[in-house]
């Protein structure tokens, strides 16, 4: 997906894991991937930049969709797919 | 589909060593991943009841160990023993202490080491564990 289309996606859930180091983004998106459903999207939010490069590769061997990234300011916000 | 096997053959008792430890059970943890930790010699002592908290040692870069504490603290980094049970509640994570380890720092039975510990085993199982696991680490 292109910057604007991220910016302007709805999501059904929003993890906030600014607060926290690797692995803490992981797992909270860990946590709360199974507070959706199949096909709904949700975003993580990280000050992690080592996150930045986990979510891809965590979403393609669980088998979910990571749409991209936006860089905030101090903050990414992460966007996959169940 | 079945999920991955991870052996921890876990020698340190230095907490820099457990909050590395603690951080690769995370990504395990994310991964679904099956876990076998063995904790051995120096580890068993962080794994008694009395040090777990306590013990502040590091292994390496030891004249830096204030600035190493500090920044844990200012990143708000959990303690290994909360990282360990997070890795527990997330995936299948079981911790095996070592008989002999157990021994040396006079902890003769499972209740003399923190609560995370689910046994006292003998290298013969780590042996099998090793050999299954499809990722094998010593710390």
């Amino acid at each position: 997906m292109t910057q604007e289309e991220l910016t302007t996606l709805t999501v059904d859930k929003s993890v906030d894991a600014r607060g926290t180091s690797c692995p803490g983004p992981l797992l909270a998106a860990k946590k709360a991937i199974g507070q959706i459903a199949k096909g709904q999207i949700m975003e993580v939010l990280s000050a992690d930049e080592g996150t930045r490069r986990d979510i891809p590769k965590w979403c393609a061997k669980k088998g979910f969709e990571y749409l991209g990234t936006v860089e905030e300011s101090g903050f990414f916000k992460i966007f996959l797919k169940k | 589909m079945e999920n991955k096997k991870l052996c921890l053959a876990l020698f340190s008792g230095s907490v820099d060593k457990l909050t590395a430890a603690g951080v690769i059970l995370g990504g395990a943890a994310a991964e679904d991943m099956d876990v076998e930790i063995y904790v051995l010699l120096q580890a068993a002592f962080a794994f008694k009841k009395e040090n777990a908290m306590v013990n502040d040692r590091v292994a390496e870069i030891t004249d830096k160990k204030d600035d190493f504490l500090a920044s844990l603290k200012r990143l708000e980094t959990p303690h290994w023993t909360e990282a360990f049970k997070t890795a527990k509640e997330m995936t299948n994570v079981k911790i095996h202490i070592c008989g002999f380890a157990g021994k040396v720092w006079h902890g003769f039975k499972l209740d003399d080491f923190i609560d995370l510990a689910d046994d006292i085993c003998g290298i013969g199982e780590y042996m099998t564990s090793a050999e299954e696991a499809d990722i094998n680490l010593f710390i």
